[in-house]
């Protein structure tokens, strides 16, 4: 059964899922019905190494670098709207694949142009991040962005870490205040 | 008291206790000019499948009084009072809305704010200008929506199209299935779109004496704002023999009639009814006429009488007269329809005098760019009893059909 992730809520799925190897981080909202500037929440994800940092830029996955060099890591594509059912970005991680310095990977969801478009998370529609096992597709936790992160517009969504020989998932959900540029510069970015 | 920013969302328990909620809406314009202030009451799917569940000003209330618009209160120029406990299952989202009619748009905003109200304090206030607006002609402003539990959202957002288009979007159109089913071996045609369900704005019923009526002459072409009145009512004599072992023939059939005595702004004043033969004129003042006269009542359409200058008269009494037939208004069911484009006002002549054969229905004031029409249902003894109470000063002489 899918954890429903609250703000604050910190879970371990270990349990759930011994043996995580290829996961989905699925990221969906409904296109913007009233009138304005269109809803663009982007996922991505940063290949951290031991000091919780990026080895370098490239370890940045996100809209405009779709791919891990070593192919571990996916990113399905900029989806500027909402438009189509299910999720509308994703970010697909084989996690064996996964070199031995990346002790973690961070997952986190932002609105595009949030401060200048003055949009939050609470003004879209049914926006959620999910995480979806895909040995056998099952769904290992979901988190409601437009009920639990209403005020926000970026997120630490989650992280996938190394434990041992295994990868674990761990839930964050906490806010960040200043858009994907200041966000990945925190994780050693250099933008 | 929480501030709340737009797009905040929350549990209406974390802000306090209580099954009933009060939304308090302050809106207002730069210019000084008015907003149309609602609410809609939508079902699971997010549609206002239920009309009577748009609270507005010409509906107050719902079925049920679980909303109820109450004016102002809590420093707000409209307030709502919402009975959580009370609401019928099916409406799972309130959303209160406001809607420009006329120039402007939301951008034009003064200082607002909507306040969401427990135990008689603020609890917590979302505000807002106009800086966070554009060509917005319709706003959806604050909601309160069940989700588990009940919780409530600073919206603001809207639609340039105005009350149109946000009525679009709580009313949604089926989408007509893609393709034929797979089990069917020739291709079915995907059936047509179903409109969107018609949210009748205007249907009321004036249940009381004193209950108002408002029609809106603004932005009409003068050819639609013609107003039809129509008086109907029932024959409790149809299929009943009189006399003796009811061997007397059939009761003869009540006959109603339907007339007015109106006054004009630029002065003319006179009376319309059978009578006397005044059926009134149509292409000259006072554009007031009657279309028939039915003794019968057996006829679905009653009597009617047309308005069609709504906009050149000061002050309209439409009145009933009992004549032959079982003569009072207790059997009879008597109810006047007052119609002007999609609008409707009905008013049932719910408490009828038995002993008195005239009835001042409702008086039709012009306000402005306005038609305020007010229940009377003041039942009297004859014309000039009426003249009398409703002060338009004719000399009456006897007359007879």
């Amino acid at each position: 059964m899918a954890v429903s992730l609250t703000k604050g809520g910190n879970v371990s799925l270990s349990k759930e899922a011994p043996g995580l190897k290829k996961i989905l981080v699925g990221l969906g909202w409904d296109a913007r019905a009233s009138d304005g500037g269109d809803f663009d929440l982007d996922a991505s994800a940063f290949m951290c190494n031991a000091g919780g940092k990026v080895r370098d830029d490239s370890d940045f996955i996100y809209y405009n670098h779709l791919k891990s060099q070593d192919g571990s890591i996916e990113h399905t594509g900029d989806n500027k709207t909402g438009a189509g059912e299910g999720d509308d970005e994703a970010i697909k991680m084989e996690l064996d694949k996964i070199p031995a310095e990346v002790q973690k990977v961070v997952i986190c969801v932002t609105i595009h142009e949030a401060a200048s478009r003055k949009q939050n998370f609470g003004m879209v529609s049914n926006a959620f991040v999910r995480v979806v096992n895909q040995d056998g597709g099952k769904e290992l936790a979901r988190f409601d962005l437009s009920e639990e992160a209403s005020i926000e517009t970026a997120m630490i969504f989650a992280e996938v870490y190394r434990n041992g020989t295994e990868w674990k998932f761990k839930a964050i959900g906490q806010g960040f205040n200043d858009g994907l540029g200041p966000l990945a510069r925190s994780m050693g970015v250099n933008i | 008291m929480n501030e709340l920013s737009r797009g905040q969302k929350g549990k209406i328990a974390d802000l306090g206790a209580g099954d009933v909620v009060e939304i308090a809406v302050d809106l207002a314009l730069r210019s000084g000019q008015s907003i149309d202030v609602s609410c809609f009451g939508l079902d699971e799917a997010g549609r206002l499948s239920d009309d009577q569940y748009f609270i507005f000003y010409n509906q107050k209330k719902s079925p049920e009084g679980a909303i109820e618009m109450q004016g102002a209160r809590h420093s707000a120029r409209e307030s709502f009072k919402v009975n959580l406990s009370r609401l019928p299952g099916k409406i799972v989202r309130l959303v209160f809305s406001a809607t420009i009619d006329g120039g402007g748009t939301m951008s034009d905003l003064a200082a607002s704010h909507v306040g969401l109200v427990l135990n008689g304090t603020v609890a917590a206030r979302y505000t807002f200008t106009g800086a966070d607006f554009g060509g917005e002609k319709a706003l959806m402003t604050f909601e309160i929506y069940l989700k588990d539990v009940w919780r409530y959202a600073a919206v603001g957002q809207g639609f340039n199209g105005g009350l149109s288009s946000l009525l679009k979007h709580f009313g949604g159109s089926e989408i007509a299935p893609k393709g034929p089913s797979p089990a069917a071996p020739p291709p079915t045609p995907a059936p047509a779109a179903v409109p969107p369900p018609k949210v009748n704005l205007g249907k009321i019923t004036l249940d009381k004496k004193g209950q108002k009526g408002v029609v809106n002459l603004d932005k009409r072409g003068i050819s639609e704002q013609s107003m039809h009145v129509n008086l109907n009512w029932d024959n409790p004599n149809a299929g009943k023999k009189t006399g003796f072992l009811g061997l007397g023939g059939s009761a003869p059939p009540p006959d109603l009639d339907l007339g007015c005595m109106f006054r004009m702004a630029d002065g003319t004043m006179g009376v319309i009814q059978p009578l006397g033969e005044s059926f009134g004129s149509r292409h000259s003042s006072p554009h007031i006429y009657l279309d028939k006269d039915d003794r019968t009542g057996a006829s679905t359409d009653g009597e009617n009488l047309y308005i069609l200058r709504p906009d050149l008269i000061d002050n309209v009494m439409i009145f009933a007269m009992v004549y032959a037939g079982t003569a009072n208004f207790a059997n009879v069911n008597a109810r006047l329809t007052l119609k002007n484009g999609p609008q409707e006002i009905f008013i049932p002549l719910n408490s009828p005098n038995p002993k008195l054969t005239f009835c001042a229905i409702c008086v039709i004031q012009k306000v402005g760019n306005t038609v305020e029409i007010t229940k009377e249902e003041h039942y009297v003894t004859d014309h000039g009893a009426a003249d009398k109470k409703y002060g338009f000063g004719f000399r009456w002489v006897a007359g007879q059909k």
